[in-house]
């Protein structure tokens, strides 16, 4: 669950940089969005999704045992 | 505050999201179904929606005349192309609706098949050599050091003046010259043409500005 934690904070960080491009459109903000931001929400969503397929071996493995 | 469609989109899915996050940080469910599913469009579907509409948005905002004059060495440049008064190549283009707020994107642009990746890698240096070497110097300076990497190609200019128009051939100038110009051994920005495109380019290539 704390990677969990982490994801959805790295998430609201990487929407952050994005939407800071979309008020400020010069080029640090447009960069930084781009490339930090952009880095940030990827690996976010990767912490997100190995959470949830080892959730999911695990329930398996649960249902397993118990049959 | 933006009123442009496709920016309200993309804030839109951004506190969309950001609602999602919230809630899961501040209710800390159980990682249900349900959860999952919702942090799915909280961490993924939301968020890369706000990326592809935010990259758009980006690339379009890079193409603009005030992002390239928000660097203060391109100032006078951004300056002289609003300039309604003024008479140079660059001005006169600024001022056709073609063109307009895009004016530099569009003269400086390459027009390759891989121009728009090729333009964007030389922005990157732009900037590169901004931060490393131009942040702080001054203006007066810069119009001195500053100069184009490259001779400025005849074919860009070529790209909405063909030379095939009769119109065009008919000054006799452009007929004379219209192989050299095709080959690109005259530039259509050569003082004595069309030059010097900018007020500060007044010297040869390679001399400075």
């Amino acid at each position: 669950m704390k990677l969990l934690y982490a994801s959805a904070i790295l998430t609201l960080i990487a929407l952050g940089l994005m939407v800071w491009s979309l008020f400020q459109p010069t080029p640090l903000p447009v960069m930084v969005a781009m490339s930090v931001g952009q880095g940030l929400g990827t690996a976010a969503f990767a912490a997100y999704g190995y959470v949830v397929v080892r959730d999911i071996l695990r329930l398996r493995r649960e249902k397993r045992d118990a049959e | 505050m933006p009123t442009d469609p496709l920016i309200m989109l993309s804030l839109g899915l951004a506190v969309a999201a950001a609602l999602v996050l919230l809630w899961f940080l501040l209710w800390r469910p159980k990682l249900t179904r349900v959860t999952k599913v919702a942090l799915l469009f909280g961490i993924g579907v939301l968020p890369i929606g706000t990326a592809t509409t935010g990259n758009y948005v980006g690339f379009e905002a890079t193409k603009a005349r005030s992002f390239c004059g928000s660097c203060h060495v391109m100032t006078p440049y951004s300056n002289d192309s609003g300039d309604l008064k003024s008479t140079t190549l660059a001005a006169r283009h600024a001022r056709n609706a073609m063109f307009g707020e895009e004016n530099c994107y569009a003269c400086h642009a390459d027009y390759g098949m891989f121009g728009t990746i090729k333009t964007k890698l030389g922005g990157l240096r732009h900037i590169y050599l901004y931060v490393t070497e131009y942040r702080n110097t001054p203006l007066e300076e810069a119009r001195e050091t500053i100069h184009i990497r490259k001779p400025f190609k005849n074919s860009t200019c070529m790209h909405c003046h063909s030379t095939q128009n009769p119109d065009w051939n008919a000054v006799k100038e452009h007929a004379s010259l219209v192989e050299r110009v095709r080959d690109g051994s005259v530039s259509c920005a050569s003082e004595g043409c069309h030059g010097p495109a900018h007020p500060f380019s007044k010297r040869p290539f390679g001399g400075a500005p």
